[in-house]
């Protein structure tokens, strides 16, 4: 009896210095950024991983929350495109570099208002159906009808019908020229789903008790909520070419950013995309992780919301941009993987007209800090002593490093910053609700366009019309170049013409750039093939997924 | 007949609190800034239109005591409404995570009996060295909370050494256990160290007690002296102390579930409120006060079995 009450005292004694000492003894987080960027910056970042060569029975993904709806006209978020991906095919398709190619169909444009696609031969559903140009105009007509709500609605802006006009083939009539669209059916707006299920399921499509039915090299397998998505390869995938090495795949959401890494370095997770990981360099010198820097579409950017204070005038937007410590930024926030921007959209969305994109990137300024001429640029726009408001959410690190180096840009050219904190599930109202924007200068944002374009992102906030234009911000000249480019059909003259809008917007700064992340792939160390670039959120990316030899 | 009255009067208090707390809990919920509908955002804008449309669909345009009722109106006929999020009946939602809580909750709780009241009775039968390293590392128990908890022991048992998973639920009775054992201990520990200190001090108490001394000096078997003079008086406060560190588990459980990526209702329910999923959040709080209120009357009832004094007929006054 004694005995045993001893030993179980100096275990339960020793289990509390177990821990104490792996407390003290723990792997401490390296902070340290890795060195990067400044001038000279190489800006071409890996597109592809190696493809794997090996199969593999399951994997787990990580995605940062739950996967909410796999209905693709409410696919809006990280978890939801990363998934989706995987199992649903879109007309077009994105290459990893950004280019568009062929996917489920083969595009023409007999004329500037005519688009024509001829369905691939032997396209079948997951059940064995095979794909009409019934589900395809359905598909895309599901965006607009307004009872559904869908979130890409707008993209269709220009489109007079959609209809089936021969066996394998769907005609788009549009009102006006519009050479955006394909971008837009080479993404989310473009997955096709089966008519017949979809109609089946009712309003249960695309949540876990009705699911989805798509045409991917993976489908939809268990799905419980809260445990994950689980999608497995699909042994009857109708292009023959492609032979997905990975068994399954459970997608599962890990909030916890230390939970996640310790899933990581220990294999309870096999993956995940991501960009400011807090952990990113730990990762980086762990052996049995491997980290691939990988060509980011996002942009980390100071929203000007209002243009009725002190940031109205362009000078004061000018100034605070000059004054900015981007480098600290991209150091401290994204441990070193990211770009220092020079335009809002990051290279990786040059998806066409490379070459004109490039030489008109080079021809940009860089970005370096340059008080003095910042605080000249205060005093003759009279601005000096006048304050600005930041929204941020002080509970959200990455927010309150950037509202503070903001707040040390514009102290240190004579602005007075005030921030305006909230919590962090109201943060989300800013972009939301005006009420929440009355009263602030600007808030922060990653954002992206839906497709390899600079003009997909910049379109939703210098046009009078977009969605993410707050401020009301109007340049005629602007708003002309978008607009002619949206109706050019030549690839280079039309990014001239988004090249050029980019320059002016550069000079307005409707928004000002912070940093252009990376798209950082991380995966277990023996695991290969998964697309780098951001092309993941709309293109098959587990496609050569495997293990390594 | 003592018995049902008891147990109805029970029952009516428990439909009153969930009357109650559902008004007051959504109340705190509509009143609180925020969109429900911005979770499917992702922090992005939505077009208006598709917003109108979503708010229509969960009757979020209507005023606030309309959507009280709507929802109330749901519930009392068993529908707990749809997740604004996840587009799924939220008793459905409910019911694929409840057991995983429960196990939680019911694995830490044995934790707690066991190793906590173990300590507890040892520690204050046997004064020395055994006591006194007790008494070291129950305080140092009682100060770790559950989050720190949880890292520490991923990082040892986990990383370090790979002998528990991460992440995850597990299939299967053993593989459910095994999954569970650090979330169970991460729960467990600090409530662990409070109920071996109240166990120790009650039962050195009633080793101090004349009743027991007189025993002692008519030579009673020490076992049977600990067992009906010693263990049965200190059992009223070791009940009271497990019972209400056991009913707030259901409470901490969220913090470990998230830790341990456990797809419970505590997690969920964090998740649900951050969002402003009515639904969600009005469910679970249902579960999780009626499991307190549960919990509660349990402690009373095992209080009239150790005490025969203790009539279940009286009320608390």
């Amino acid at each position: 009896m004694r005995g045993l009450g001893e030993r179980r005292a100096a275990l339960a004694l020793g289990l509390a210095f177990g821990l104490f000492a792996a407390a003290c003894s723990g792997r401490s987080v390296d902070d340290s950024a890795t060195p990067s960027g400044g001038a000279g910056q190489s800006i071409d970042l890996a597109t592809t991983t190696p493809a794997g060569t090996q199969p593999v029975d399951s994997i787990v993904w990580s995605v940062y929350r739950e996967t909410n709806s796999l209905d693709p006209i409410y696919a809006f978020d990280y978890p939801e495109n990363t998934v989706l991906s995987v199992l649903c095919e879109t007309l077009l398709h994105q290459e990893p570099d950004g280019s568009i190619t062929s996917g489920l169909a083969d595009l023409t444009y007999p004329n500037d208002t005519t688009m024509v696609f001829t369905l691939k031969p032997g396209i079948t559903f997951w059940d064995g159906k095979p794909m009409t140009p019934d589900d395809v105009a359905y598909s895309l007509e599901r965006n607009t009808d307004p009872k559904l709500g869908g979130f890409y609605g707008a993209t269709f802006d220009f489109v007079r019908s959609i209809k089936a006009t021969g066996p394998n083939e769907v005609t788009i009539e549009l009102k006006q020229p519009d050479y955006w669209l394909a971008g837009e059916l080479a993404s989310t707006p473009g997955w096709i789903v089966e008519k017949a299920f979809t109609e089946a399921a009712g309003a249960d499509f695309g949540s876990a008790a009705g699911g989805i039915m798509c045409s991917g090299s993976y489908k939809l397998g268990t799905w419980k909520t809260g445990e994950g998505v689980q999608v497995v390869a699909n042994e009857a995938y109708w292009n023959r070419d492609v032979k997905p090495l990975v068994g399954s795949i459970l997608f599962k959401g890990t909030p916890d950013e230390a939970a996640l890494t310790s899933a990581l370095q220990t294999g309870d997770v096999n993956g995940l995309y991501s960009f400011s990981l807090s952990t990113l360099n730990q990762l980086r010198q762990d052996p049995n992780v491997s980290v691939t820097d990988g060509a980011g579409w996002n942009s980390d950017a100071f929203i000007v919301s209002s243009f009725d204070g002190a940031l109205g005038d362009v000078r004061v937007r000018q100034a605070l941009s000059l004054a900015l410590d981007r480098q600290g930024i991209i150091d401290t926030i994204y441990k070193g993987a990211a770009l220092m921007p020079k335009a809002l959209s990051p290279p990786g969305t040059w998806g066409y007209g490379r070459e004109v994109f490039q030489s008109a990137w080079d021809a940009l300024p860089d970005m370096t800090p340059n008080i003095e001429q910042a605080k000249q640029l205060i005093q003759a726009a009279g601005a000096a002593g006048k304050t600005i408001t930041l929204g941020m959410s002080s509970e959200l690190n990455n927010l309150a490093v950037e509202a503070g180096a903001y707040q040390a840009a514009g102290e240190a050219i004579g602005l007075k910053v005030k921030l305006k904190s909230v919590s962090a599930a109201n943060y989300i109202n800013f972009f939301i609700d005006a009420k929440a924007r009355s009263g602030i200068d600007g808030f922060f944002t990653t954002n992206y366009g839906d497709y390899a374009d600079p003009a997909a992102l910049l379109g939703t906030l210098v046009l009078p019309t977009g969605s993410q234009n707050y401020s009301g911000y109007s340049n005629p000249q602007v708003t002309k170049l978008m607009n002619e480019a949206r109706a050019t059909a030549d690839d280079n003259e039309r990014a001239q013409k988004v090249a050029d809008a980019q320059a002016i917007i550069m000079q307005d700064l409707p928004w000002i750039p912070n940093a252009l992340p990376n798209s950082e792939i991380i995966t277990s160390a023996n695991l290969t093939g998964a697309t780098a670039s951001f092309a993941y959120m709309f293109a098959p990316w587990a496609n050569d997924l495997g293990g390594k030899s | 007949m003592g018995r049902l009255r008891f147990l109805a009067r029970r029952l009516a208090m428990l439909l009153a609190t969930l009357l109650v707390s559902s008004f007051i809990i959504f109340s705190a919920l509509y009143l609180a800034p925020g969109n429900p509908i911005a979770v499917l955002s992702g922090g992005r804008t939505l077009p208006p239109e598709s917003v109108k449309v979503l708010e229509e669909r969960y009757h979020l345009d209507k005023p606030f005591l309309e959507q009280y009722a709507i929802w109330l109106g749901g519930a009392v006929h068993g529908d707990l409404g749809i997740s604004i999020a996840l587009r799924q009946n939220v008793s459905s939602l409910i019911a694929a995570r409840i057991w995983t809580t429960a196990a939680l909750v019911l694995y830490a709780s044995i934790i707690i009996v066991l190793i906590g009241v173990g300590i507890g009775l040892l520690a204050g039968l046997r004064p020395g060295l055994l006591d006194t390293s007790a008494v070291v590392a129950t305080s140092f128990s009682a100060a770790i909370p559950s989050f720190v908890a949880a890292i520490l022991l991923i990082l040892l048992f986990s990383v370090r050494l790979g002998w528990f998973p991460v992440l995850g639920n597990g299939t299967g009775l053993w593989g459910t256990a095994y999954h569970l054992t650090l979330p169970a201990f991460a729960l467990a520990i600090s409530a662990l160290g409070i109920v071996a200190r109240v166990t120790r001090a009650s039962v050195r108490e009633e080793l101090q007690r004349e009743h027991v001394q007189t025993a002692v000096s008519r030579g009673i078997p020490y076992a049977k002296l600990i067992r009906r003079h010693v263990l049965r008086n200190a059992a009223i406060p070791i009940t009271t102390i497990t019972g209400i560190t056991i009913a707030s588990l259901i409470a901490i459980a969220a913090v470990v579930e998230r830790a341990f990526g456990l797809n419970g209702l505590g997690a969920y329910l964090v998740g649900a409120a951050n969002s402003k999923d009515f639904a969600v959040v009005q469910g679970i709080s249902l579960v999780l006060v009626t499991a307190f209120v549960v919990v509660n009357v349990i402690v009373d009832i095992l209080y009239a079995v150790l005490d025969p004094r203790v009539s279940l007929e009286s009320k608390a006054e």
